[in-house]
């Protein structure tokens, strides 16, 4: 179902408030159909909200996005979907390393999308995460 | 966290807050939009803006997320109490703003998916303690809902079905301009939960200017004068009075209705039929597939009843 709507209605993004009813439908969804999925959804948050200089954001596209200051480090979807930016080459040895896609829609980029569905899935993400969350702030300082 | 019986009152205040503050602006939105529209309806009668289904949903959402957030309650629990605050806007919408049961399960989906929305948004957005935004957001919603409210609205739809009689065009016409009561089995399931079906058609002349009734399952009765009766090729009415209820039939005017018959050449005759309709609630792009379906099943119901009644006569 995601994947049909970003295809195939993916202008509608644009249409103020649409991607947050989308997501919350997506959270209804995935409550009726994994309960559980939803538990490591803020579980996945409340760790990152942990981390220093972290903060949660309603993503422009629907979605729980996290941040280190003000930059996005990635985003979660209502059915679990993960969406990290990393560079180029971070990701080339990221998606050797787990079992993480090419993002769902930007391909050639350094964006990533993992899915999460499982108590593992939720430690891989939180895995993830951390390592952007440490390479932003290595850039940050760097900067 | 989950919440003890002393952070339960903070989630019941949310909810009564949330729908106190959403009865007071749908129903002075209401007030404002007969009085405004001086509209034609009975009293019953309303019109209903985008902000009624849509903005407000989400401002209760976002009330009930503030009164909810200390409690950090998990995305589930945010979900199901949403649900319930939903449930009680439903039977408050029910109980002072009179609106019918049919109406009210053809809204709950859009109540209950935008009060979701507005708690899920307002459960991130008061994790940061940033009180210029947040209020900044409800300021938003009210100059939203005020500009809705003095916005022109108007719906305007026609909706066209055809079926093929196994019979000849002079076997069908008299049954489009009247016919006997219907009575074949409710196979639409909002007729079959009790919303008005039609019933029989009657006509006090056969000339242009002439009355027609069109006499609905609970009584309800049409009012129709004919604008075009040309036999054996079309019948075009104009709705002039129609009954108002809270159900459905309170929020549309039926304004014209048609008939267009074709001879097939083979002894088949194609049937067309036509209605215009003024919707009354927003947002269209949600009420009219409701009402595009039920305008369709009422207009299959009747001529599915022509063509038994053209093909038992030949």
């Amino acid at each position: 179902m995601f994947n049909l709507v970003v295809k195939y209605a993916s202008p509608l993004k644009h249409v103020p408030v649409l991607p947050h009813v989308f997501d919350a439908l997506l959270k209804i969804g995935t409550l009726l159909s994994n309960r559980n999925l939803v538990d490591f959804i803020d579980d996945i948050e409340n760790e990152v909200l942990s981390w220093a200089q972290t903060s949660v954001h309603v993503h422009k596209f629907g979605g729980t996005q996290f941040n280190l200051y003000d930059k996005e480090l990635g985003h979660i979807h209502g059915n679990g979907l993960l969406d990290i930016l990393f560079s180029r080459k971070t990701k080339s040895e990221l998606m050797l390393k787990y079992p993480v896609k090419e993002h769902h829609v930007f391909k050639d980029s350094g964006w990533i999308s993992f899915q999460v569905k499982t108590e593992a899935d939720k430690k891989i993400a939180i895995q993830l995460l951390r390592y952007a969350y440490l390479a932003a702030q290595k850039s940050k300082f760097a900067a | 966290m989950e919440p003890n019986t002393h952070n339960k009152s903070r989630i019941y205040t949310g909810i009564l807050v949330a729908n106190l503050i959403s009865l007071v602006i749908v129903g002075f939105s209401k007030y404002l939009m007969d009085n405004m529209e001086n509209n034609k309806m009975g009293s019953g009668s309303g019109i209903f803006v985008y902000s009624s289904f849509i903005i407000v949903p989400i401002l209760m959402g976002l009330v009930c997320a503030w009164y909810w957030h200390p409690l950090q309650l998990k995305t589930s629990r945010y979900i199901g109490w949403s649900a319930v605050a939903s449930v009680i806007a439903i039977l408050a919408s029910y109980i002072f703003l009179r609106e019918g049961f049919i109406c009210l399960i053809i809204v709950s989906p859009l109540i209950f998916g935008f009060v979701v929305t507005g708690a899920l948004v307002g459960r991130i957005i008061y994790r940061r303690k940033n009180n210029t935004l947040n209020m900044s957001l409800f300021g938003l919603i009210f100059i939203l809902i005020a500009a809705d409210n003095f916005s022109e609205h108007e719906n305007i739809k026609m909706v066209s079905d055809t079926i093929v009689v196994n019979a000849p065009i002079d076997k069908v016409w008299p049954l489009v301009v009247e016919y006997d009561p219907i009575t074949l089995k409710e196979n639409y399931w909002l007729f079959e939960i009790g919303m008005p079906s039609p019933v029989q058609s009657t006509v006090d002349g056969h000339e242009v200017g002439a009355g027609r009734k069109c006499i609905f399952s609970n009584g309800y009765v049409f009012d129709e004068k004919m604008v075009v009766y040309k036999p054996n090729e079309e019948l075009t009415f104009d709705i002039i009075s129609q009954p108002h209820d809270p159900e459905i039939m309170g929020h549309i005017d039926i304004l014209r209705g048609q008939f267009i018959l074709k001879d097939n050449g083979d002894g088949t005759t194609t049937l067309i039929g036509n209605s215009w309709y003024k919707l009354y609630v927003f947002p269209a792009w949600y009420f009219n597939m409701w009402s595009e379906s039920i305008t369709r099943n009422v207009h299959l119901r009747v001529m599915e009843h022509i063509k038994i009644l053209s093909e038992e006569n030949v």
